[in-house]
């Protein structure tokens, strides 16, 4: 994909982000690297506690300091490293070049202001606007939302509102400078089904009205069939493998990935049990020796490989990365050789279909 | 609200009615017959009879319209506290004599300790984790272990007495700003520790809520994040915390106004303790619960005021 | 692939305990532990005072540490090797005065605390557990109570309840004659059970409803089966919590009390030797006020720090995993 026509918006490489707490060193995000082009929706899929939201929060530097660091990486918006700026420019940046919502709209809106306040808060802070303009705006923005009766609504409470409306003040607050980039952390897991889609509608209208590039956390593989154009794997802090969405899902290249999609229900096969992947997630603090997935793996879970050489995330077709030695395409010719020299050609597996 | 406001004026009545329930109980009852103890050591019978026909103890306890109980009630809500057992002057001039002094102390105690102590609170939340947050919450600890009365001795012994910055203690002809100065430094030094602690939990509490987090998504600075959002709702607890805390500046600072020899209610009180005089802490009892009773209204008023969520239906 | 399941050993980890987990991660932290020991050192004194007593008065041991009594230099003598604290105007050693006084600061607090859980929490509990009319009148009660500006309250009862003979109401019942220190502890216990009932009875009421109690009633609980085995287990903590905090405020409370002349009036008290040194400050005998004063500081330092790590070990709000 040549960068002129899909051009790059949001480019992250090797993004690290470190906890420091009594139990040790917790490494929430490992080596993670991807590029989020314009207009389109990149989602971050992965389970609870992979660090997905530690990369949404990393990106935008409201990781909490005293325990938390941003240990390595490079975070480019529009070619300029956001982890080198100092406080001022990123604080221009938030809210205004990127902006963010979050997973749980009951909470996330300042109950002692009224929803007007708290959008006018934002027009202001980056635009150059009157306070009535910007009071106008703010209707508009609601307007725009598809929230009804606007003008009696920007005057009213948080508490007022319920949960889906909320998180539409939400998206008119981040929208209101219209950024480059939105990114929407699980903007929907607290809300019921109907809503769900409706505030999928909201942001899928925005993006294409705005050209507003998204990206979208969730666990959901579902949400990201529909709505997602790109998506990266994420597993206990790295990432597995990325690529377009169609792609990715019709052919997955990591084990993991394939697990994930083996244990959703289809219509139409007829199964009596789910298949699930065995065991359980990692405790952040003791990850496993090499690829963190081998534990779990069919393949890598008595290979001597996997158990210790963590393997990189690499490209291996146009637009598809995955991290796996056993994914096809994957390994060096040296590599292999090398497996073969250590421990033995028959102790190698096959790669996975 | 008016409708709130009888319901809850109502809601008072019972426990006013208790309030003098248990005055009754501990001083007429338990207290049993005090004729002996007004009339002092040596006392002959005919005056332990004159003095329980003075003060009403020959009245039947209970039954009876004219019993020690409806009296009881009667002088509460008349206000008629009778006459210090000590130099038999009513109670009721002492107290309106005794609330001036006490109020000079009190209020500016009060106000300076909450200005001074939200102040800091708020540096030190803006400043959490690094040692400065460390350091004060240990003196806080500290401060608020540290025995009130010795505070109070060791300000006046070095501060009065020693450097002779202060009057060490009251006299008529001084003005009020000089000799409430150190006590109420004092009384500020040593209230800043326990102060400081609560209202640096209450804005750290209200830190970790998803709003601050929206806020600087926003891109606002920490100081303003802190300083408008925090603030504002810290001041909910805050509120609630402080107008409490409003009757008790009536009842003067007890062992300040001991100390400082300032003729107050406290010294009221703190007298009565030493000559067994029940009138007078029967009176400030009363007193206390019925301003207490009253400013637990307001506090839930302002609190109403304040949050938008509540509403006084 | 393999069509045969994973068989990955998969770590499984140990129930763990409320309270295990409590003390693993109370002990974990320093301050904790130095104060838990400073504690201990003064519960330690106390009791070991208490032994000496009972020895010197049954068996005539003469352990010279306790007698607090003894002539032991001339008086105002400042600190010296030979006596630590100095010795006060009747040249007794305040270094055992001090010691004494943490003998009657605890006795206090702990007789105290005692009364306060005595009364608040099965009070509370049945508040909470019956509602109704029994649930009414707890509520008037202690809102009452807690309309009285506490110190005014403890010196109200203190006040009245010193020196008096309560006789109970049938006839031919004997008399007590209340000590001087028990008028404190009375007083305190009396007025402090309100926090404790107040915080019992709101658990009660959120616990009487969970399936777990009902399951209790399916099968033939009785009802004071049901409060006292599977209902104050589960607030249990919240005793403790409150035990803790309202320590440090039995102590300090008192050295008010002895400080204002309500308390024990023959024996050593922290609250006294600092009323001592009241007048005689001005005269340069500070040693006195000082050995109270770090004597109180101490205490209510280790409390306070104890009671801290442990309202954060056991508040299950804060437990993470």
């Amino acid at each position: 994909m040549t960068a002129a026509t899909n051009d790059i918006i949001l480019s992250v490489r090797g993004l690290a982000t470190h906890f420091r707490t009594h139990g040790g060193t917790v490494r929430a995000v490992q080596g993670v690297s991807f590029d989020i082009r314009r207009g389109r929706t990149f989602a971050l899929v992965g389970e609870s506690g992979c660090g997905k939201s530690v990369t949404a929060l990393s990106i935008m530097r409201l990781i909490p300091t005293p325990p938390g660091t941003i240990a390595a990486g490079r975070i480019e918006l529009h070619g300029r490293d956001l982890l080198k700026v100092n406080d001022a420019q990123m604080r221009s940046v938030r809210g205004n070049e990127i902006a963010m919502i979050f997973q749980e709209p009951m909470t996330s809106l300042n109950p002692v202001f009224t929803i007007g306040d708290q959008i006018v808060e934002a027009i202001m802070l980056h635009q150059k606007k009157s306070r009535r303009h910007a009071w106008v705006e703010a209707e508009k923005l609601l307007a725009r939302v598809g929230i009804p009766d606007p003008g009696q609504r920007v005057r009213e409470y948080p508490h007022q509102m319920s949960g889906g409306m909320r998180q539409r003040v939400m998206i008119a607050m981040a929208i209101s400078c219209k950024p480059s980039l939105l990114i929407a952390d699980e903007p929907t897991t607290a809300l019921d089904v109907t809503t769900q889609a409706q505030i999928l509608d909201l942001l899928d209208d925005l993006q294409q009205v705005e050209g507003m590039s998204i990206l979208l956390i969730t666990h959901d593989l579902g949400v990201v069939a529909e709505r997602a154009d790109d998506v990266a794997v994420m597993y206990a802090s790295k990432i597995a493998e990325t690529g377009a969405t169609e792609a990715l899902l019709a052919q997955p290249l990591h084990p993991y990935t394939q697990g994930l999609l083996r244990s959703l229900p289809r219509m139409g096969v007829a199964a009596d049990r789910l298949a699930v992947i065995p065991g359980s997630v990692p405790d952040p603090r003791e990850f496993p020796s090499g690829c963190k997935f081998h534990p779990r793996c069919p393949i890598g879970c008595d290979d001597p490989r996997c158990s210790s050489l963590e393997p990189e995330l690499r490209q291996v077709s146009e637009g598809r990365q995955v991290s796996c030695w056993y994914s096809p395409g994957f390994e060096t010719p040296e590599e292999s050789q090398d497996f073969d020299r250590r421990y033995g050609r028959d102790k190698r597996k096959s790669p996975s279909a | 609200m008016t409708v709130y406001i009888v319901r809850r004026l109502l809601y008072t009545i019972p426990i006013v009615f208790g309030v003098l329930l248990i005055t009754f109980l501990l001083f007429n009852v338990v207290g049993g017959d005090v004729a002996g103890l007004i009339a002092g050591k040596n006392a002959s019978p005919e005056l332990q009879a004159e003095i329980r026909h003075e003060y009403g103890l020959d009245k039947p306890l209970i039954w009876g319209w004219d019993s020690q109980f409806v009296d009881h009630f009667k002088n509460a809500i008349t206000f008629n506290f009778g006459k210090s057992w000590h130099d038999r002057e009513p109670i009721i001039d002492k107290i309106k004599r005794g609330a001036g002094p006490s109020l000079s102390l009190t209020v500016p105690m009060f106000i300076g300790e909450i200005l001074i102590a939200i102040s800091l609170a708020l540096i030190v939340a803006y400043l959490r984790g690094t040692w400065i947050d460390t350091v004060t919450v240990l003196l806080c600890v500290g401060g608020l272990s540290l025995p009130f009365l010795s505070f109070i001795l060791a300000g006046q012994y070095f501060l009065a007495y020693k450097l002779g910055w202060f009057p060490v203690f009251f006299w008529p002809n001084l003005s009020t700003p000089q000799y409430v100065a150190l006590p109420v430094l004092i009384g500020i030094v040593a209230g800043l520790g326990s102060g400081v602690r609560f209202y640096r939990t209450v804005m750290l509490d209200e830190m970790r809520n998803d709003y601050v987090r929206t806020a600087f998504a926003k891109g606002l600075a920490a100081r303003k994040v802190l300083f408008k959002h925090v603030l504002k709702n810290a001041m909910i607890p805050i509120i609630t915390q402080t107008v409490l805390t409003i009757p008790f500046l009536f009842l003067g600072s007890l062992l300040l106004e001991r100390f400082f020899g300032i003729p107050g209610l406290g010294y009221l009180m703190v007298e009565a303790i030493g000559s067994r005089d029940f009138q007078v802490i029967n009176a400030m009892t009363y007193i206390g619960a019925l301003l207490f009773v009253v400013f637990n209204l307001i506090t839930d008023i302002c609190y109403a005021l304040v949050d938008p969520r509540i509403s006084l239906e | 692939m393999s069509e045969t399941a994973v068989t990955t050993p998969v770590s499984v980890s140990k129930g763990r305990s409320l309270w295990s987990d409590a003390v693993k991660r109370l002990l974990a932290g320093r301050a904790a532990v130095i104060s838990a020991i400073v504690i201990l050192i003064y519960v330690l004194v106390t009791l070991f005072i208490y032994a000496a007593e009972f020895g010197s008065s049954r068996f005539g041991w003469g352990i010279p540490l306790t007698n607090y009594n003894e002539k032991v230099g001339s008086e105002y003598e400042p600190p010296s090797w030979k006596h630590p604290f100095g010795t006060d105007y009747k040249g007794r050693s305040v270094l055992r005065k001090t010691f004494y006084g943490a003998r009657t600061s605890i006795t206090v607090a702990f007789l105290a605390s005692l009364i306060s859980i005595a009364i608040g929490v099965p009070v509370g509990a049945m508040a909470g557990y019956f509602r109704g009319f029994v649930d009414e009148i707890v509520v008037w009660l202690y809102t009452t109570l807690s309309s009285i500006p506490y110190i005014l309250l403890i010196l109200a009862f203190a006040l009245v309840l010193k020196d008096r003979s309560i006789s109970l109401p049938w006839p031919g019942a004997p008399t007590f004659r209340l000590a001087g220190i028990a008028s404190v502890y009375l007083a305190m216990g009396l007025t402090s059970w309100v926090g404790l009932c107040r915080l019992i009875r709101g658990e009660t009421i959120k616990h009487r409803d969970r399936e777990y109690i009902l399951a209790a009633r399916s099968y033939g609980c009785g009802r004071a089966r049901i409060i006292f085995k599977h209902l104050l287990p589960n607030v249990f903590h919240l005793v403790i919590i409150n035990f803790s905090l309202q320590f440090v405020g039995f102590i300090q409370a008192e050295v008010i009390l002895s400080f204002l002349g309500l308390g024990e009036k023959d024996k050593p008290s922290w609250g006294a030797m600092i009323d001592d040194a009241r007048l005689t400050l001005t005269r340069g005998f500070w040693w006195e006020m000082a050995a109270a004063t770090l004597a109180i500081f101490v205490i209510s330092l280790a409390l306070n720090v104890f009671g801290d790590r442990l309202r954060d070990a056991l508040d299950p709000k804060l437990r993470t995993e």
